[in-house]
Formats: structure tokens, sequence, C-alpha cells
């Protein structure tokens, strides 16, 4: 009679082991537990920054892209307009210098924002209760593209102009009537785009309002795209030579267009993929 | 039976009555639970019955929902180039979503009904009053140990279920459609959470599932006519009611958990 | 229990029935019944089809409650015991349901096993050698790895007697015992009431329809029928008795006291001769 009591038990006992192993699984494989600190083996560090977007408590703290603590509260800095937020740091990593600058990043284009500190170079070490002075504050994603980006202006009714020519290996999606700008601002169009048959590059004829004549002959010409789907255009960046661009001229140095995949790419690993492919083979 | 006269009443009083039926059920049940330590043994036999023998259905399904949900994914998030983040997104969905409901439904549809119609057929040939002849209670004997395993049962499934999933994911995603390995397990581990994400996801979510669908497929055993007809009623109405009771109080818990 | 309910019993009495009224679905099943069950003897409870005799020996074991009068068993109302204090009673006594009602989740040892794992804490050698005793007491010492649904009716039957005498109750409650055995059961479990209720002094109830079976072994005899008892008494002479009732019951008539037909509206009109209606 206990042969089958015995072969319950066996089984049961397997079944909940199995299942508690899932569960381990999952909350230590699976989910940020593993790079989680403890509240005792951390110490706290307070910063103030004035504006800290949608930066949420438990929030990671990162150094060179990796995780050493959280953060702990986020409170109204007591009489003052800024946000008083207080880090709460894994003891190991104790020698931050007191001249750090903790920055608020955003994790991708769409992802959850986390504090990053900037080793500085004082001798001085943050103690614990310290506070890092220096900060810089959470960025809008719309400022962080218009810089990336260039911001979008209305096109100028164009009057007379004249043209320059510019060489350019990649054009991307670049079309006849795209605008030409200059620190933003539209100065011209794109007069035509074509396949240079001897120099198998792209040859594209600018023609840029005759008002900006100043333009140095040494300026630079980049194909680039406003917002991130949005159409191209020609940039162009002012030079120093005292020397002015005129009708018939060619611009040297150009700049091709980015691919959109190359630019969401560099984008979204924040400049640091060698820590994410880091992270992510320790995993397996 | 001339004493069901009420179930001619419309469905809404007759829901009602069943409803209220249900919690008095679960009142005895808990009150039971003292007296039914003496039957662990009869615990974990039920243990192996709702829970080891649901293994191979679970882990099946975990996998192939894994797989599918991944491969959704892939094909709308290549549009926005952002199939590096489907191993999170099938992560969070399973384990928020349809980790608990997904387990809980197909928990319904094997152990639910087994316990039902067993419970039934146990009434109608007697053996519930044999025991109660024997100086046994059947509440603590028959029913508790029942929804006990159940309960301890789901969020164990769960949690194999998941990982099945998270397994499917990654075969169908890393294996199969190329996306990087170490993107898919950092991007994973970044979102995932486990306060949110695995203690109020799936294990909570779990818990009270099981709790729900063992008490429906005990309730329906107890209280089902002991006639062939009465059972097949009752274990048809433990499928409707508990996969209707796990879709409203998954959204109850989700507005309260989130 | 107050004091009345504890000097009601006398030594000769082991249950006592009074005024027992209960309406069940808006039909009455007993009224105002009386009935003295002998300590020590095998009494038969007779009576046709939908008298409630499977219903008063739950009434007996308190699974039913009245809705007037009492049920003592050994002295105590069986109505105003708490659970504890009914499982206690009930420990000690045997019911032999009419479909044996065997646990389909345990083999034969295990379901005669069962009432005293659940209520002793006794070694396992001794377990087995009462249960192995009990099963050579039905035959079927043999069967003892057979699951229920390997068994026949009949061999169901002993098993279902097996483990309620596995206790050696003061009191045990047979209903129909004697339905579907072949002859040799059937003879096999008389002798079995028989040496229980003589050599261990176990008090029997039957219920039961086969007067011949019931003859050979009872001492005393009930005839129910519309909720009261109608006729009692000593077996060999209660078919004589001269009542209708039993004459009825006994010789097998259609007309009489007791019944046959279900209470209907008039037979004609219901078939729609229009004439016979007037």
């Amino acid at each position: 009679m206990s042969q089958p009591r015995s072969s319950y038990a066996v089984g049961t006992g397997l079944f909940i082991v199995l299942g508690f192993a899932a569960l381990a699984y999952l909350a230590t494989q699976t989910s940020s537990v593993a790079n989680n600190v403890r509240q005792g083996d951390s110490y706290d560090v307070s910063a103030q920054f004035t504006n800290i977007g949608q930066l949420k408590e438990r929030a990671p703290v990162k150094i060179a892209g990796v995780r050493v603590g959280q953060v702990q509260s986020i409170t109204l800095a007591p009489g003052r307009d800024a946000a008083e937020v207080k880090l709460s740091i894994d003891k190991r990593y104790d020698h931050i210098p007191q001249d750090s600058v903790a920055t608020i990043f955003t994790s991708g284009l769409l992802g959850d924002q986390y504090v990053g500190i900037d080793y500085g170079s004082a001798k001085q070490m943050v103690a614990a209760g310290g506070t890092l002075a220096r900060t810089k504050s959470s960025q809008p994603l719309e400022e962080m593209l218009g810089k990336f980006f260039g911001a979008g202006g209305v096109v100028d009714n164009i009057g007379g102009s004249y043209l320059v020519k510019a060489d350019f290996t990649n054009v991307g999606t670049l079309s006849a009537g795209a605008p030409v700008k200059m620190a933003g601002v539209v100065i011209g169009s794109v007069q035509s785009v074509r396949a240079d048959p001897t120099k198998l590059n792209a040859e594209v004829i600018l023609a840029i309002d005759k008002r900006y004549d100043q333009i140095p002959d040494d300026s630079a010409a980049a194909v680039f795209t406003s917002g991130l789907i949005g159409s191209q255009y020609v940039a162009i960046q002012p030079g120093g030579s005292p020397d002015v661009l005129k009708n018939g001229d060619e611009m040297i140095l150009t700049q091709s267009a980015m691919q959109l995949e190359d630019l969401i790419g560099k984008f979204l690993v924040n400049g640091s993929p060698g820590d994410k492919k880091d992270a992510g083979s320790g995993k397996q | 039976m001339n004493a069901r006269a009420p179930q001619s009443r419309n469905v809404v009083t007759q829901s009602l009555a069943q409803i209220g039926a249900c919690g008095l059920f679960l009142l005895t049940l808990l009150g039971a639970i003292p007296r039914s330590f003496r039957y662990l043994r009869e615990t974990t036999r039920q243990l192996w019955f709702v829970g080891a023998m649901s293994l191979t259905i679970i882990m099946v399904c975990g996998l192939f929902v894994g797989m599918v949900l991944m491969l959704q994914l892939y094909h709308v998030l290549s549009i926005f180039g952002g199939t590096s983040a489907s191993g999170m997104v099938v992560a969070l969905s399973v384990y928020r979503e349809l980790g608990p409901v997904v387990t809980a439904l197909l928990f319904a549809g094997r152990a639910g009904t087994a316990v039902t119609a067993e419970i039934g057929l146990m009434r109608a040939t007697d053996q519930i009053s044999a025991m109660e002849m024997m100086a046994v209670d059947p509440v603590a004997y028959v029913a508790t140990p029942r929804f006990l395993a159940g309960l301890i049962a789901m969020p164990l499934l769960c949690c194999v279920f998941c990982a099945m999933a998270i397994f499917g994911g990654h075969l169908v995603g890393v294996t199969w459609l190329g996306i990087d390995n170490g993107t898919f397990w950092s991007n994973m581990t970044a979102q995932v959470d486990v306060h949110t994400d695995i203690v109020n996801g799936v294990l909570l979510k779990s818990l009270a599932f099981g709790a729900v669908v063992s008490l429906i497929a005990v309730f329906q055993g107890f209280t089902t006519p002991p006639t062939s007809e009465g059972v097949a009623y009752a274990t048809t109405r433990t499928v409707v009611a508990s996969s209707i009771a796990i879709l409203a109080l998954d959204f109850v818990l989700t507005a309260f958990l989130m | 229990m107050n004091e009345t309910a504890r000097a009601t019993p006398d030594d000769a009495t082991l249950v006592r029935i009074r005024g027992l009224t209960t309406v069940l679905n808006g039909k009455t099943i007993f009224d105002a019944l009386d009935l003295d069950i002998p300590r020590g003897k095998v009494t038969a409870i007779m009576g046709p089809s939908g008298t409630g005799k499977t219903t008063l020996l739950k009434h007996i074991t308190g699974q039913m409650r009245a809705d007037a009068g009492s049920v003592h068993v050994d002295g105590h109302n069986v109505a105003e015991l708490s659970r504890e204090e009914l499982y206690k009673l009930r420990e000690g006594v045997g019911y032999l349901f009419q479909n044996s009602a065997l646990l389909t989740d345990f083999d034969v040892f295990e379901n005669v096993a069962f009432p005293l794992r659940q209520h002793t804490k006794l070694p396992e050698v001794l377990i087995r050698n009462l249960v192995l005793m009990k099963l050579q007491a039905v035959g079927l010492r043999g069967a003892a790895r057979l699951m229920p649904n390997e068994l026949s009716g009949g061999m169901a039957r002993r098993v279902a007697l097996a483990r309620a005498i596995v206790f050696d109750p003061q009191l045990i409650l047979y209903d129909e015992p004697f339905v579907g055995l072949d002859p040799v059961a059937l003879n096999q479990v008389l002798k079995l009431i028989q040496t229980l209720n003589q050599t261990l002094g176990i008090t029997s109830v039957l219920v039961s329809h086969e007067l011949p079976a019931v003859q050979r072994i009872a001492h005393h005899v009930a005839l129910l029928s519309n909720g009261k008892v109608v006729a009692q008494g000593d077996p060999a002479t209660i078919a004589d008795d001269g009542s209708p009732w039993t004459r009825q019951f006994f010789g097998g008539e259609a007309d009489g006291p007791i019944p046959f037909r279900y209470p209907a509206g008039d037979y004609a009109a219901e078939l729609g001769f229009a004439g016979a209606a007037k």
C-alpha cells in the first residue's frame, strides 16, 4: 500500500521542486533582481535636479552603463524649485569622486529614465549622505531630437537663387525639391539629384537663395533626416574661409545620409554597445 | 427535485443564489482547514492529480504561446525596427497577463472538470455519505484537500508555463529569427521587475485564479444533483463559471495591482 | 444533553424513536413514527419501496434531521449532538450502503483499512492483520489488491460489509444487504450477520424486502407503511397476524392499504375520454 502512496509523494515533490525552480528562474534570470541592490549593502547620496522628467523611484543608477544602485526617493527640495533625488549606491562602489556629474538619461528612445554618474577627477570621494553637486537634468525628448536633427523650419518663398554643386556618396531618399537648411532655417532647395556616371557617386545641385550669399566656400553639406521618419534635407554647416560660395561652385566637404537603421542603432544603445553585449552574453 | 424550484426564476437571481451559495461554501471550506490538516497525505495526493498531472499540457501550451507570441511580435516590431524589444515584450505580456490567465483556463479545463466530476460521482455512488458514516468529515477529507491542492498547484504551474513561454520565445526569436541573444536577455532583464511582474503578475494572480477555479470546481461537485446528468452539467458549469470568473477577476486584479 | 434525555435509555433498547415526523419536499415521509430497536438483536425493517426505510436509517445516524420527534441512540438524542459528538457516535455504528459506496480511489484493502487509518494510530502490522481478518470473514482476502471497479456487485457488497465491521461497532445498519447476491454469497452474508450478532452481540438493523432471508436471522420485524409502523413482531408469525397491511405486503397483492399506484387524476379523463369525465 505504501508503493502507490510513495510514488504520489515523489511525483508531487518533483512537481513542487520544478515549480519553484521555474519561479527561481523567472525571478533571477529574466528580471532585474540579479542586479538589485540590497538595502543593507548600500549607502545614500543625494543629488538635486531642476527637472527629473519621467525618473521614478527604484530606477537604476549607472556608472559607465553598469548598474551600481537605484533611486531611493524623489522629493521636492525644501524651499527650492528643484527635485531632490536620493540615490542608493552599492557599498562596493564607494570611490565616486565628489565632483562627479549625475545626469538623467533615457534608455533607448522610449525607455525608462535612469541616473548616470560620470566620474570627476577630484581626490575626495563622496561620502555616505553626501551630495553630488554637479547634475544635469532630464532633457525632453523633443529638445534632444531637435538638437540631433536640427529644427525644422518653414520653407521660404525663394526668389532668385544661385546653384552650388555637392557630391555625396549616399543621398538616402533625398529628392529634388527637398529643403536646404542652414542653422535649421531653410535657405534653398535641392534642384536635382543624379548619379555621376564617372565618379560613381550622387551629384546634387542645390539652389540657394540669393540673400544668403555670404556662405564660406569651405562649408560642409550634409544629408539629414527631419525627425525620425521624416523626409531628408540638406544641411549646410558654415566653415571659416573668407571666400564665399558663388554660383556654379562645388562644396568639397559633404556628409552622406545615414541609414535610419544605423541612426536608431546608435541612438538605442546609447553609445555603449559593448556594455550591453557583455551583459547579454553573461546571461547565457 | 422539487427543492430546486427557485431555479425556475430568472438567470440573474439564479446566478446570485449560486454565487451566494458558493461564498458560503468557501466559508465551510476554510472552516474545515484545521480539520483537514490530518489529511495532509490526501492533499499531497490531490496535488499530484491536479498539479503534477497537468504539467504536460501546461508545458506544451506555454511553449507554443511563447513561440507564437514571439513570431507575431517580431513581424509587428520589425516595422518599427524594434525587434530587439520583442523578448522583453514576450516576457512582460506572459508574466502580467497570458501566463496566469491561460494557465488558469487550462487548469479549469484539465483539473477543475476532473475534480467536479470526481466529487459528483462520489456523491452519486454514496461515497460521500459513506465517509460521513465512517465519521470522516467529507468537507475536510474531500473538498478542502482539493481546494488547497489547486491553490498550491496554480502558482507553480504558472511559473512553469511562464518559463516555458520564455523558452519558446527564445527558441523562435534567437534561434530561428536571429535576434541577438544578448539583446534578447538584456532587454528583458532591464524591463522585468520582480515585484510588479513576477510577484504581482505571476504569483498573486495565479494564486487568486487557483483559489477561484478550485472553489468553483469543488462547489459544483458538491452541489450537483447526484445523477449522471447532474454531473455532466456540473462539469460544464465548472468550465463556464471558471472562465468567466478568471477573466473578470483578471480585470479587477490588474486594475488594483497596476 | 439534559437529564431526561439521559434517563430515557434502558438496557433493552439501543435505538428509541419517538414521534418522528419528516416532510421532504412537501411529501410526508414519517408521520409520528415510534419504533424501538432492541439491543443485541437483529431487527428487520420491511416495507414497500418509497416508504422511507433508508431515510429512517439516515435519521438514526444523524445524516438527516427530523422535523419533529426524536431519535435516541444509546441514550443520546442524535439531533442535539455537536459534529464531534455525532462523529464519535458514528465510530460505533457500521453502515452498509445499498450500492456499497466503496471509495473508488483505493483498492479493497485500503477501503477496509480506511476507518482504521482515519481514527486510530495503530501500527501498520496491526492494521494489516485486522483488515485481512475482516476480509477473510467475507471470503475476499485474496481480492485485497483489486480496485473497486474490478469487483462484481456482490463482492463489492461484501467488501463494504468488511469495512462496516472493521471497527467492531455496537450497531450495524444494513441497507438492502441481500439485493444482487447469488445464493452462495447470500448465505454467507446471512451467516456473517448472524455470527456478528451472536458472538459479539452486535445490534443489527436490516432493511430488506426478502422475507425468507429475514425470517432466518431476524429476531424482530417492523413493517413500515405510510410513515408509520403498521405491524411489528416475531418474523415467523408476523405474516399471519391477519392485518390487511401484512396480508398485502407479504402476499404481494396490488390492492390493499398500501397504494401500488402513485396518486394520479382520473385515468379515463387523462386519456381524454370526454364521456367518462362527467
